[in-house]
């Protein structure tokens, strides 16, 4: 692929803009390029294109230049048939740079040959003229990467014909050719802006274009997907693979969509999650659900999420709520923020819960990924009741729910609590797997889990006035830990494995 | 610069909403450090207005947008005849409101100045207000005093604690000058007090650290930690400050825009690319950057790229009735397309 390195040079330097360029140089450098490409085929194939274009580019122009040639009749002289369009566009040049005329003076045929092919390609004349670009000056650099001209894709040549000689060379040369121009097109499809926009950088801008090495699209596509040299050149276009607005907490929509299919595989296949009375959940309007906790490894919010999604009929959008801890960490609380972890502080619940969301809640907190093997599934004490203490200013109604399965999956036999201060963990956690397998003993063992759902718990008939009685808030919250104990407690009878179910 | 402000200029329709009442009479309104990014485009804005009866300039050096309206005065709030020299121009110009400005907009190494000028600067202010009835002043104060922590709510109300490190000085001498002004106008002794907590400024022309911060190719970030942030763009800043100066909302605002920004996104946005760095590599490379001039923060500031520090503008959206004409998303990309110009040497004129 010798010839595929060297064009994009080549087209970069044709195509520089009309402005602030020491012009000589670049006749020398395309000079360069053109010595090793002389390839009759490759000017055959491209010259049925030819009068179409030409028509356009005088019908467009604004303003006339008195200088210029007749590209009609100069096209139709057989003797040097690519010469004349190129110098038609030197002059066209001319009108607003001086420089051009000694660049066109001193620049051999072989640059004009050049010029020619690239006109051909209808790399200079994508959609807006020079003079348009002239006019626009500074602006046109910042016409975002985006903005697609109308007239853009229209000037592209159609796709060359292969032709049938028999001979095998010149197949090949007319599928080179080919290709060459779909390269071409691949190039200038997408940023129409930069024929518009003056360049100031030139020798940035040349290495930029000679990095693009990436296989030729097909012609139906409009614009390719993704490109280095965007994302190189204008930075920012490489975010449209990011999401355009993050919410508040800190939720990335495209992050989540992508993690997705792995959410969905730890909750079908890995745990084989089965949801029993998801319709407790409201189906619409604000609600708190409260869980139990557990694990070295948190992973109930999760999918207590995708249980939501999945399983209930609304596809409800559960936020939990994460211990501190998690947001000291490292990667850890960057990536539950990204995927709907939220900080547990009331003022964020008291936010989500006023967007009518819904708010998980682990009220053991750190207490329940605390527990060793030997306590699980007893629930240990629910702080201070402050999910109570929300559910009766927000008005929000409280639905229980006890995970059977997840307290195995990372069983907890020792916690080393020397170790806090020196690594920002609440305990540093010793399972069978961890950390005598390192990283990989963090993984999870493949338990079945349950999820039970309890009836709505409705705090309506307290006012909002009796968050502060301290008495009833206790209350409230023993009845709603033993709700769940009580339905974790039955759902352990019924259990007959703890991998199976 | 002046078009983006200008075009700012009339009151948007929830700004009318509870503020239907103009002032009583046209106002004075003397500014300190008037010559400042904030301050000069405050007199422009100002010079304006109708509601304006007088723009009395306060600073070492006249603001470049004074104009008919407005008388210049040569005051260094560093000297100690500070205060007597405030007062008599207080008095000689009737002036009905102080609009405190003087403050540096980012971290210095003459910290002994920064104190003489923000904290002792401020009491001399006061004093002078005490002495001339001057019954309402208004502040520039920052959204970063209340501290980048793992444990910040990801809105932080008016009513949190500031708890940006009082090791500081940048930090201290900010806080300390705003309890004195909020003790300036406690209630009962008739003053109004005017505090704004003005989100990171970003815009075409304004010049901090945080710009300075992203226009370097490589940007520097913590390994492992993406923060929230959100912007204010320049000119809903200095709309904010004449709201707070024409009408009388005493307390405490956030002045932000809406919407948050990963750091990350903040970054690829601005066209520069992330250098992530393990916190204590970073803080071992910025104090020696520090302490060579190089570094545009002490390496106290990698909190706010740790964690994160984001402010909720509602009550100034209800009190003050300021409603933000730029999203933080559209502050950051206005700053980015002149930050471009200017890498590219198309745009000379340095931002101020």
């Amino acid at each position: 692929m010798k010839r595929k390195d060297k064009r994009p040079k080549r087209d970069s330097s044709a195509n520089q803009p009309a402005r602030s360029q020491p012009r000589p140089n670049k006749g020398d450098r395309r000079a360069d390029g053109r010595g090793t490409a002389p390839n009759s085929a490759r000017a055959e194939a491209k010259s049925p294109s030819n009068p179409k274009r030409k028509a356009r580019r005088t019908g467009r122009s604004r303003e006339p230049a008195p200088a210029r040639h007749e590209p009609g009749s100069a096209r139709r002289e057989p003797a040097p048939p690519r010469r004349e369009p190129g110098s038609a566009r030197l002059e066209d040049r001319r009108i607003h740079t001086p420089e051009a005329h000694f660049d066109a003076a001193s620049a051999p045929s072989a640059v004009l040959d050049e010029r020619t092919a690239v006109d051909q390609a209808g790399l200079s004349d994508t959609g807006i003229d020079s003079e348009e670009a002239f006019e626009l000056g500074i602006g046109a650099r910042i016409v975002p990467p985006t903005t697609q001209y109308g007239e853009a894709f229209e000037s592209m040549p159609p796709p060359v014909q292969e032709r049938r000689t028999g001979d095998v060379e010149a197949q090949i040369r007319a599928l080179e050719a080919r290709l060459d121009g779909l390269i071409r097109q691949r190039h200038f499809s997408d940023p129409s802006a930069e024929t518009v926009s003056g360049d100031p950088v030139p020798e940035r801008r040349a290495e930029l274009v000679k990095t693009d090495s990436s296989p030729p699209a097909t012609v139906e596509q409009p614009e390719p997907p993704a490109s280095d040299f965007i994302s190189r050149k204008w930075g920012r276009s490489a975010l449209r693979s990011r999401s355009e607005e993050f919410d508040d907490f800190g939720l990335d929509p495209s992050f989540e969509q992508r993690v997705k299919p792995l959410v969905e595989f730890l909750y079908r296949s890995y745990f084989r999650t089965t949801a029993e009375g998801v319709d407790n959940v409201p189906a619409e309007g604000r609600c708190i659900v409260v869980a139990n906790h557990s694990g070295a490894l948190p992973l109930d919010g999760l999918m207590l999420r995708a249980a939501l999604r999945i399983e209930h009929k609304q596809k409800r959008d559960l936020r939990w709520l994460a211990e501190d801890f998690v947001y000291y960490l490292p990667f850890a609380g960057v990536f539950m923020n990204r995927v709907g972890a939220v900080r547990a502080c009331p003022e964020n619940a008291e936010r989500l819960l006023e967007k009518e969301g819904i708010v998980g809640v682990f009220p053991e907190g750190v207490h329940g990924i605390k527990k060793l093997f030997q306590e699980r599934y007893r629930l240990q004490r629910f702080g201070r009741g402050g999910y109570i203490r929300l559910c009766l200013r927000m008005r929000a109604p409280i639905v229980p729910c006890a995970i059977i399965g997840a307290e195995e999956s990372s069983p907890l036999l020792y916690r080393l609590e020397g170790l806090t201060e020196l690594l920002g963990l609440p305990y540093f956690p010793i399972t069978p797997t961890f950390p005598f397998l390192g990283p990989a003993g963090l993984l999870p063992a493949p338990t079945k889990w349950r999820m039970r759902f309890g009836e709505p718990i409705n705090l309506d008939n307290y006012g909002p006035e009796a968050a502060d009685d301290h008495v009833l808030v206790g209350r409230l919250s023993e009845r709603v830990r033993s709700s769940i104990q009580s339905m974790l407690d039955s759902g352990l009878r019924e259990r007959r494995s703890v991998w199976f179910g | 610069m002046s078009n983006s402000l200008t075009s700012s200029h009339s009151l948007t329709l929830a700004e009318r909403g509870r503020l239907s009442t103009p002032p009583a009479r046209r106002r004075v309104v003397a500014i300190t450090g008037a010559a400042q990014f904030l301050g000069t485009n405050l007199v422009g804005l100002l010079e304006e207005d109708p509601n304006v009866r007088k723009v009395v300039c306060l600073d070492t050096e006249a603001p470049t947008t004074a104009g008919a309206k407005s008388r210049v005065y040569n005051v260094s709030l560093t000297e100690g005849l500070a205060e007597e020299r405030m007062a008599e121009i207080l008095s000689a110009e009737a002036v009905d409101v102080v609009v405190h400005l003087a403050f540096l907009d980012s971290p210095t190494h003459s910290a002994a100045f920064a104190h003489e000028l923000e904290s002792v600067g401020t009491m001399h202010v006061l004093n002078a207000c005490r002495r001339t009835k001057v019954h309402k002043v208004v502040m520039r104060s920052q959204t970063l005093l209340y501290g980048a922590h793992a444990t910040n709510p990801n809105y932080l109300s008016e009513k949190h604690p500031l708890r940006a490190r009082r090791s500081e000085p940048f930090f201290a001498d900010k806080i300390e000058a705003e309890n004195e002004v909020l003790r300036f106008g406690r209630p009962g002794q008739g003053r109004i007090a005017t505090v704004l907590r003005i989100a990171p400024m970003l815009g075409p022309t304004v010049d901090n650290f945080i710009t300075r911060y992203l226009s370097h190719r490589l940007t520097p970030t913590v390994l492992g930690f993406d923060p929230l942030w959100q912007f204010v763009h320049e000119a809903d800043a200095v709309r904010a400050l004449r709201l707070a100066a024409l009408y009388d909302a005493p307390g405490v605002f956030n002045i932000v825009g809406d919407g948050v920004l990963p750091l990350r996104t903040v970054i690829k946005l601005a066209g520069r690319t992330t250098l992530p760095l393990p916190r204590s590599l970073a803080s071992g490379i910025t104090t020696a950057l520090w302490l060579t001039q190089l570094a545009e923060a002490p390496p106290a500031f990698f909190d706010y790229l740790q964690y994160i520090c984001v402010a909720d503008g509602a009550l100034a959206r209800r009190e003050l009735g300021f409603e933000p004409l730029y999203t933080s998303r559209e502050a950051l990309i206005d700053y980015a397309n002149a930050q471009h110009l200017r890498d590219v040497r198309l745009l000379s004129e340095t931002p101020a």
